[in-house]
């Protein structure tokens, strides 16, 4: 294999110069021209209840009042995976701050004034805010007409209840491998919900113009299927595919937050009844906080059998998810993690319930690590308590039973290749080094180690393309419909374009998509872009190249065979001279002798789908489909340091190895691990949401809901980037953006353990909980 | 964000002006200084002043003085300012250090010391240095020009004895004569910006006297009398610390919010008031302590 | 309403505005300046910081109309002659960012304490940018690039 030029490189970021210099733009950053509306939400306090009524009559009076517009306008139902919401609260709302209607005005500041003067009354309802409560014989219904929603085929709703999907996964025989267990070991953990704070808020700009043309630009991981998403739900409108335009400027942060659709519709749907004008919907913190999607809440049970050399036969995992108001995302969360959730271990006998269940909350939904973190957290856990009380080393544990390639996953299909073992000895090696002594006689230092896994959750037609073009310059642009969130997409993807047609990467512009120009990406989620966009990417470049090869064949009488690119040339390995450069004929065709020219502007073009994924699976146990493409695994290990007077806590050193088949670009990658790892450590050490027996979120700011700023990161991060390649994937890549933040909860777990002596089974764990429980402990 | 209320803005270049537009509108006018409470508060809707005066023009109010022992901030001098003040730093450190924690520099640029005292929030920083210091607070309206001492500043939470037709002009603390060191311990939820879930500030004076102050585990800020009527002339030893701490008990009424509960903050305060102790002491002896204001 | 007169980026620029335009909004809708962002309204995260007079603040908490008179001073000023500053150069060779929504308040952060101390130690420099929110990065590699350029200074 000849050396790589742009891949495996730390190359600049494509977008860093825009964004260092403020040129980049992002959706709030666009004028409209003094034209433009502007949109405000009438929010429901309660968190069921009906709306008997709603009086807008004193808000249109006041001057400057376009337009407001109720549920009455729009009884259209949309969603992801299963259609269980409508754009507007129909009859009921579901939880606090669900849209109710919304004022359009002239001027933000009228538009706020107009929503005091809505007056709309309810009848308040008894409210869930407990999954459990909410799987109780006698609880309300959430959803009466769960039976007729539609949904993806490997959905199970339970019509009658307020459960919306039921995953289970069930393979050997689990009763017996208990029965023959040495140890068996069973307890609950509980996580609660979590937001995912991109610092840019959500907003979205519709336009639906006087030729009925509807065009939204929004803050998104999602274009193409916000797209499809707005097409279907506004079609009784007289609009389809052909009619609807999203525009994706830079994004200030997803984290699972801006896929799907949420407030971008209603977005959508206002321009719709307010046709020539754009009108914007800007979301304050506060709407950020509780109506976008949160990450569920879950409360789980788990029961591991095990003989006493370590290895695990038999795993009970029962997960019961607090999915919101809505799950037409969350429901995929539950799903995901009911065929996954035995972690990356090879174990015979395997039974998961993953319960999706209606609350009264705001809703669940994609958020980084898509319920792998949640269910990690206890699994974890669980794996050291097992090998302690056996005296086993709890790194031998997880080394005897790591899956290895051609092991059977949960739901019956094959393991991929991994790295897994060598991710355990180089995070172990790391660990050894070290010899931390506490800082002062009230402190201890426990460590904590910890594997993680994950597959991207997508349907199994999750499709990626793009095309290319050339310039004059012999620069080219990537048109992909991929979201650059931060990882750095854009600029891999001109990476990998570039050492296919050796062209610079700083010579490749990959720029944000508009549906219209850009061809199809599903969404910017699951860490599958680096692969399946990162394909599409490379097959377009292939196809370049075939056509530049193909013309310079037949114009120069050089055999294809011959020929390769490099440093913006055709050049050919029989005859060191021959340099014809890219930008004399990528556009202008190859003049020849006689005065003709042939050939014309180079196009690529490439699609992605992977062919043998597949849902189709026995609905009682999951087993024998392939709904996962692979698995990527990890490892890591952390020390911290324990104020025993106070429960404060410090990390001191994190080591985390991931194998991500190939690191296309090792800084970006490094950007993750670490990003990654700041962001577990906040969920487990400082996010703390509350909510009121009422339903409202008590802390939808930052004063009060706490995400770490530069004091608060570890004092050492070693990242570690193992490489076993992915077979299918662009050089050998596999995805990894959400995975470094899925070992950190179980890793403080088990650390704080090792230190007090003391298992905290629910997250957050914060300082005061950690001092509460060591004095109640003493 | 658009703000729906709207108000007027006055700017008076004189302590005079500010006091006939205050004597004029009275609850109807709010002072804006650094604006970094206010603006939050009439952007949530909890504040609708019709007024807004803005004293920054007033330059006598932006006197940061000391001398005789005696420190003068004036009302529009920033938490920056206290900071890069040496004097401050030297000798009223519990003062400095507390500034040090007030949420970011760009928030410290403009936050003013009487912003913070007039906000009155239970949680607020300088209180324990105020108190400490024996502070006292110039007002003034068209009337007279009046002293109002710390202990009788706070009346409630987000509540003080300022009258609504007067103008904070600083506020005044008073350095012990003997020699002394202070310092300030917070408890916040991370190393990061946060509010204050527990504080205290300590003055240890030469021949074992103390002064002591709380915040945010009361209504109200607090000076600990009892605790420094039974540690005044003590030593630091573990027997009288150990009865310090049980004192604690009798001088704080913390509660539980979605902060921290009450039992925390009340193991925290005992735990930093004995390190507050311990450490000011150190350095009055001369030892070095290397530790920081954040628990 | 009120015509205030602001030197943005160097020059004096007009504009209208009533006494409740918060300067952020004037900034980004009336000015066009849309370096400064919108995160939290509250002063809480920093993605608004503007340089007021050389001192960074929360242009979310203050108003236009107090702006009047005053020099403000966002990242798009930071160019001369169309060359970043060693700051910004710092930041792209680095790969520091990563969304990019917090670089510009977290560049006049950076920006301000290098104006006035040559070599800042890593305390120091987390301090500076400890009111600016970042949730992608993890602020090292931000960290690394500072400390790159305090060398050079």
């Amino acid at each position: 294999m000849d050396k790589l030029r742009y891949i495996g490189k730390p190359e600049i970021r494509v977008d860093g110069r825009e964004k260092m210099s403020g040129a980049a733009i992002y959706a709030d950053d666009i004028d409209f021209g003094p034209d433009l509306l502007f949109a405000e939400i009438v929010e429901s306090e309660y968190a069921h209840a009906i709306i008997n009524s709603i009086d807008t009559s004193e808000a249109e009076k006041l001057p400057e009042v376009v337009k407001v517009i109720t549920g009455k306008d729009f009884p259209f139902k949309f969603g992801l995976y299963m259609k269980d919401r409508f754009i507007f609260a129909q009859d009921r709302v579901r939880f606090i701050g669900e849209q109710v209607a919304v004022v359009v005005a002239r001027c933000p500041k009228v538009a706020k004034r107009a929503v005091k003067l809505v007056k709309v009354n309810y009848t308040p309802l008894p409210a869930l805010t407990n999954q459990m409560d909410a799987l109780k014989e006698d609880a309300p219904l959430l959803h009466e007409g769960l039976e007729n929603y539609n949904h993806v085929p490997w959905f199970f709703p339970k019509p009658k209840t307020n459960v919306a999907h039921w995953r289970k996964t069930i393979k050997g025989d689990i009763e017996t491998a208990f029965a023959d267990a040495d140890y068996v070991l069973e307890d609950s953990y509980e996580v609660p919900r979590y937001s995912h704070c991109p610092i840019e808020p959500h907003v979205a700009i519709g336009k639906y113009d006087l030729s009925g043309r509807l065009t939204i630009w929004a803050s998104s991981q999602s274009p193409h299927t916000q797209r499809h998403v707005f097409a279907e739900a506004l079609a009784p409108l007289g609009i389809t595919h052909k009619d609807v335009r999203v525009i994706a400027p830079h994004v200030g942060g997803g984290f699972g937050a801006k896929a799907g659709v949420t407030m971008e519709i209603v977005a959508a749907a206002i321009a719709m009844k307010v046709p020539g004008h754009p009108v914007k919907l800007l979301w304050s913190r506060e709407k950020e906080f509780y109506n976008t999607y949160q990450r569920l809440g879950v409360k789980t049970k788990l029961k591991m059998g095990v003989k006493k050399d370590g290895k695990i036969t038999a795993i009970k995992h029962e997960l019961y998810w607090d999915a919101g108001a809505y799950v037409e995302y969350g429901a995929n969360v539950v799903n995901a993690v009911g065929l996954s959730a035995i972690g990356p271990y090879n174990i015979p006998n395997v039974w998961i319930d993953s319960v999706c269940i209606y609350t009264n909350l705001p809703p669940g939904g994609a958020y980084r690590g898509f319920g792998y973190s949640e269910f990690l957290f206890g699994l974890e856990s669980h794996i050291t308590r097992i090998a302690l009380h056996l005296g086993i080393d709890p790194i031998e544990m997880r080394k005897m039973n790591a899956i290895r390639e051609g092991d059977l996953t949960a739901y019956g299909a094959h393991m991929n290749r991994n790295g897994l073992l060598e991710a355990i000895e180089k995070v172990e090696k790391e660990m050894k080094s070290e010899d931390f002594k506490p800082s002062s006689p009230n402190k201890v230092i426990g460590k904590g180690f910890s594997l993680f896994w994950k597959a991207p959750a997508m349907p199994p037609n999750a499709a990626s393309s793009c095309f290319l073009k050339f310039n004059e310059d012999g620069s080219m642009n990537l048109l992909v419909s991929g979201m650059d969130i931060g990882q750095g997409y854009l600029t891999v993807m001109a990476q990998i374009a570039a050492e296919i047609l050796g062209v610079p990467t700083s010579k490749i512009r990959v720029e944000n998509p508009d549906t219209d120009r850009n061809p199809y990406e599903w969404q910017t989620v699951a860490s599958h872009v680096t692969w399946g966009s990162g394909n599409a990417v490379l097959k377009a470049a292939i196809d370049a190249r075939e056509k530049i090869f193909a013309v310079v064949e037949r114009t120069l009488f050089m055999s294809k065979e011959s020929l390769y690119l490099e440093d913006e040339c055709v050049k050919c390995k029989n005859d060191p001279s021959f340099a014809l450069p890219l930008k004399n004929f990528v556009i202008n065709g190859i003049m020849m002798e006689d005065g003709t020219f042939k050939g014309g502007p180079i196009l690529g073009s490439g699609v992605f789908l992977p062919e043998f994924s597949s849902t189709k699976a026995d609905p009682d146990t999951s087993q024998g489909g392939h709904p996962n493409v692979h698995y990527t695994v990890g490892a890591a290990c952390l020390f911290l340091e324990i104020d025993k007077e106070t429960g404060k806590m410090k990390v001191l050193k994190v080591v985390e190895a991931i194998d991500c088949g190939k690191a296309l670009n090792p800084d970006l990658v490094n950007g993750q691990i670490i990003g990654g790892i700041v962001q577990g450590l906040a969920t487990v050490l400082y996010e703390d949401m509350r909510y009121s027996d009422k339903g409202k979120l008590l802390n939808a700011n930052f004063t009060d809901y706490k995400i770490p700023t530069s004091k608060d990161i570890p004092d050492n991060i070693v990242p570690i980037i193992v490489e076993v390649a992915q077979p299918d994937g662009p050089f050998g890549a596999r995805g990894m953006g959400e995975h470094t933040m899925l070992p950190i909860a179980p890793m403080i777990g088990n650390a704080i353990y090792e230190a007090l002596g003391v298992r905290i089974t629910s997250m957050p764990i914060t300082a005061e909980k950690v001092f509460m429980a060591y004095s109640e402990k003493k | 964000m658009a703000i729906a209320h709207e108000f007027e803005y006055l700017k008076p270049n004189t302590i005079d002006q500010a006091i006939d537009l205050l004597d004029k509108h009275k609850e109807k006018a709010k002072i804006l200084a650094g604006g970094t409470d206010l603006v939050v508060l009439i952007k949530e809707g909890y504040l609708t002043p019709d007024f807004l005066i803005d004293s920054k023009s007033i330059p006598e109010l932006n006197k940061l003085t000391f001398s005789n022992n005696e420190l003068f901030v004036g009302a529009n001098v920033t938490f920056s300012q206290l900071i890069e003040n040496s004097d401050v730093k030297k000798h009223f450190k519990v003062l400095w250090e507390a500034a040090e924690t007030v949420a970011s520099i760009g928030v410290r640029n403009r936050a003013t010391l009487t912003g913070n005292i007039c906000s009155a929030v239970p949680s607020l920083d300088s209180a324990p240095a105020l108190f400490c210091f024996d502070a006292e607070i110039l007002v003034k309206n068209k009337q007279q020009e009046r002293t109002i001492k710390i202990k009788d500043w706070f009346t409630g939470p987000k509540r003080t004895s300022l009258k609504s037709d007067e103008l904070v002009l600083g506020i005044k603390l008073y350095l012990p004569k003997s020699n002394n060191q202070s310092t300030y311990k917070k408890l916040g939820r991370y190393s990061g910006e946060d509010l204050a879930q527990a504080g205290v500030g300590v003055v240890v004076m030469e021949n074992n006297q103390y002064k002591i102050s709380f915040c945010a585990v009361g209504p109200v800020p607090t000076r600990a009398y009892k605790i420094e009527q039974f540690l005044n002339g003590k030593e630091l030893n573990s027997d009288n610390l150990k009865q310090t701490k049980e004192l604690v008990n009798d001088e704080i009424s913390p509660i539980t919010d979605i902060r921290a509960s009450k039992e925390y903050r009340t193991q925290m305060i005992k735990v930093m008031l004995e390190r507050a102790l311990l450490e000011s002491k150190n350095l009055l002896d001369g030892k070095a302590v290397h530790s920081s204001p954040i628990l | 309403m009120k015509k205030i007169n602001i030197k943005i980026n160097g020059e004096n620029r007009l504009v209208v505005v009533e006494p409740n335009d918060v300067l952020l909004d004037v900034l980004r809708d009336k000015l066009g300046v849309k370096s400064p962002k919108a995160g939290c309204e509250r002063g809480d995260c920093g993605a608004c910081a503007v340089l007021f007079n050389g001192k960074s603040v929360r242009s979310c908490l203050v108003f236009a109309i107090e702006a009047d008179g005053q020099e403000i001073e966002t990242i798009e000023g930071l160019s001369v002659n169309g060359k970043l500053s060693d700051l910004q150069e710092k930041f792209i060779e680095h790969n520091s960012f990563q969304c990019g929504y917090c670089a510009p308040g977290i560049i006049i952060s950076a920006t301000e304490l290098l104006r006035s101390k040559q070599h800042p130690n890593i305390d120091e420099i987390k301090e500076a940018i400890a009111g600016n929110l970042c949730r992608c990065t993890g602020y090292t590699s931000i960290i690394n690039a500072i400390v790159d350029v305090s060398k050079k200074q």
